[in-house]
């Protein structure tokens, strides 16, 4: 029987795939894959949370949505934010970001 | 339900959009009066929000908070808002282009900022703050012609979202293991539990994690110095001062009020990074030579002080955090209103530069001088009121050896703010001639100057209102 | 219990036995018989050019980010057309509230010249 271990088992792997992809990919637009992924996770958590800890009310289900919305709010400024550096150095490799010290 | 209670923030939306849309009917060359439109609108609320004392009151169903402490705090945010788009009207010029758009995003940001300091629910909580972060990730990398401002704004992005992502998972975890976002039920639910489980625990130090990244309290603090460097000067300011306040009431609202039974475990927690924040702060800021990276390490040491009042758990912890939040606003919003003339007269942030300028321009470095003085908490200046409040909130709880650091490394960071100060008025400049100061620029400068200084002779009128924000905390 | 869930292996022994039966009978029974022009990529009866991994041009981009903002903003609508009746005439205002925000940034991007071709 698949139960709310199963689920939350997902959404921390998945999260923990996203958070190493945010960490360690070099590629500007493969880091934004990776955050996304850290929210998908949440998602999953909160859907699932709302399913089986507080059946019938909704509250986790909006919170996702709102979650999805922002998101892509987020990846929009990301990747017009990446062009933008693109356009100038012909490189979306976070190594080159580097005309300040990190 | 009653709308009124949003007026503040309604007001704030509407003058957000009224600018936008006025800006895109007029002709771009006549966009500059904007600038002043919204510095006038935000005054007009600041002005407006006075009303709004006492009332205490919940909107939502608990969803939405609107007490003195939500009130102080919305009023920090936007007297810091109305001298920052007073100061920067000249700079947004220089700076190209989208003119209106800047005081449109900055709006925006202070809107978020206002409904993360009334966030009574987790999901309010998480809009006020995205929409904090995600217009200052679009002000960061605001500099079209320029290659480092882009570059900021795409690292605050990837690690702005990195902290929120586990912000937000944190969040779920609370949520799923009480079934409520409501951050008074939580408190509830928590008790009626009597334990912690793990995965409480789990969300928790997420919850810790994420607010420090938003609090740039070490060890999160590696993306606020390239960040204040690469962004316009503006907006570092207004990212020093407001994204901080708002993260700190949103964070004392969440564990004061959400995890009262477990304050020990997370006081723990908190002290330790406050130590960490206030040392490493403190001692990094000294090599600087960029003044924008200067000014970004001493105001994680500030966030390393204010984290003191948190720790308190109390109502003198919260007046301290209140108090030194608002005289922080003077203290760095007037320093920034300097390095932002300076650079737009001399194109330089380098603190070598800055050789003479009070011969250029005695305004310029009399400014500084006051600012940085009452960020290292010199008596008579505010700061040391400030310094006061905080240190003596925890004094009497256990943690006399947080305050011995604190007060150690405050005499440490004397050092490089008078470094500053020596070289502005020891050193013979190499170009003598004076800089010119915008009227509004001007006008920040005496205000913050005499702000900082009347406040610390005269602190009554603002630990006032810092104690009805304390007060309706703890009711 | 079981049984709720045996349908799934079923199903995946049989999503792989089944294209490997149909492909192999193919194998043994086609004719084989290649000529250049049979091995080109098909392409709606052109020839090909040039590889298959070109960039786009960046002028689509524009496009992308405002689908991308507006095509989520929909997603606030279904819970409320789901509910708008029972939450009365205040939902209702509040949701051309919203879609209100929603047109002037979208007069925003239009006027801006975000649709315009670059």
């Amino acid at each position: 029987m698949i139960g709310l271990e199963h689920f939350l088992i997902l959404s921390g792997t998945l999260f923990c795939i996203g958070l190493f992809g945010a960490l360690a990919k070099r590629n500007a637009i493969a880091i934004l894959m990776g955050l996304e992924l850290m929210l998908n996770a949440v998602n999953i958590n909160l859907v699932a949370f709302a399913r089986y800890v507080t059946t019938g009310i909704l509250t986790g289900h909006v919170f996702a949505i709102f979650v999805i919305a922002v998101a892509a709010a987020e990846v929009a400024v990301g990747l017009a934010l990446i062009v933008a550096i693109y356009r100038d150095r012909i490189s979306v490799n976070v190594d080159d970001f580097d005309w300040l010290k990190w | 339900m009653d709308l009124s209670l949003l007026t503040i923030e309604i007001a704030t939306v509407l003058l957000a959009i009224g600018v936008l849309v006025i800006g895109l009917l007029i002709p771009r060359e006549q966009r500059f009066g904007l600038g002043y439109l919204v510095t006038i609108g935000l005054a007009i609320i600041l002005f407006v929000s006075f009303g709004y004392y006492g009332i205490n009151a919940t909107a939502f169903e608990g969803m939405y908070y609107v007490d003195d402490f939500s009130i102080f705090f919305k009023q920090l945010i936007l007297v810091a808002a109305v001298l920052v788009t007073l100061a920067a009207t000249l700079y947004v010029k220089k700076m190209g282009t989208n003119y209106g758009e800047f005081f449109v995003m900055t709006v925006f940001a202070a809107l978020g900022m206002m409904v993360l300091s009334s966030a009574g629910e987790f999901i309010t909580l998480y809009l006020g703050l995205e929409t904090m972060t995600i217009s200052f990730y679009i002000l960061t990398g605001f500099k079209k012609n320029d290659s480092k401002s882009a570059e900021a704004g795409i690292k605050y992005l990837i690690l702005g979202a990195m902290s929120s992502g586990i912000l937000l998972y944190g969040l779920s975890l609370v949520y799923g293991m009480t079934g409520t976002t409501v951050i008074s039920e939580v408190a509830v639910k928590l008790a009626e539990m009597g334990s912690l489980s793990p995965a409480m625990v789990v969300g928790m130090v997420f919850l810790v994690a994420g607010f420090g990244f938003k609090i740039s309290a070490v060890p999160f603090q590696m993306w606020s110095p390239d960040v204040y460097e690469g962004a316009p000067t503006p907006v570092t300011a207004f990212l020093a001062v407001g994204s901080k306040a708002a993260a700190f009431a949103a964070l004392i609202r969440v564990f004061m009020i959400a995890f009262p039974d477990y304050s020990l475990q997370w006081k723990m927690l908190f002290a330790a990074l406050a130590a960490l924040t206030i040392i490493i702060g403190n001692l990094v800021a000294i090599p600087q030579t960029n003044i924008k990276r200067m000014l970004a390490y001493s105001s994680i040491a500030q966030a390393g002080y204010i984290m003191t009042g948190v720790i308190a758990a109390n109502a003198a912890g919260v007046r301290g955090v209140a108090f030194y939040g608002m005289l922080y606003v003077f203290a760095t919003i007037g320093a920034f209103t300097v390095v932002m003339n300076f650079s737009a007269n001399t194109g330089s942030d380098e603190i070598r530069d800055y050789a003479g300028l009070a011969r250029r321009s005695p305004l310029l470095a009399a400014v500084l001088t006051v600012c940085l003085l009452s960020m290292a908490g010199i008596p008579p200046l505010a700061g040391f009121a400030g310094k006061f409040y905080l240190f003596s909130s925890i004094v009497d709880q256990g943690y006399l050896w947080l305050v011995i650091i604190g007060l150690l490394m405050s005499m440490a960071s004397v050092y490089y703010y008078l470094s500053v100060a020596k070289v502005m008025y020891m050193a013979d400049p190499v170009d003598d001639s004076p800089i010119v100061v915008p009227a509004g620029a001007k006008a920040v400068l005496l205000i913050t100057m005499i702000v900082t200084v009347f406040l610390g002779v005269y602190p009554q009128p603002l630990s006032v209102l810092a104690n009805l924000a304390a007060n309706s905390l703890f009711f | 219990m079981l049984t709720e869930y045996s349908g799934i292996p079923i199903i995946i022994v049989w999503a792989i036995v089944f294209p490997a039966l149909i492909l192999g009978a193919s194998k043994l029974f086609h004719p084989k018989n290649p000529t250049p022009v049979k091995l080109q990529t098909y392409e709606c009866g052109l020839e090909t050019q040039g590889d298959t991994w070109v960039q786009f041009k960046i002028s689509y981009f524009m496009y992308a980010l405002v689908f991308v903002a507006f095509d989520v903003e929909t997603v606030f609508l279904y819970p409320w057309a789901i509910k708008f009746q029972s939450l009365g005439l205040f939902a209702i205002v509040e949701m051309f509230v919203f879609i209100a925000i929603l047109l002037v940034g979208f007069w925003y991007a239009w006027k801006e010249g975000a649709l315009e071709w670059m």
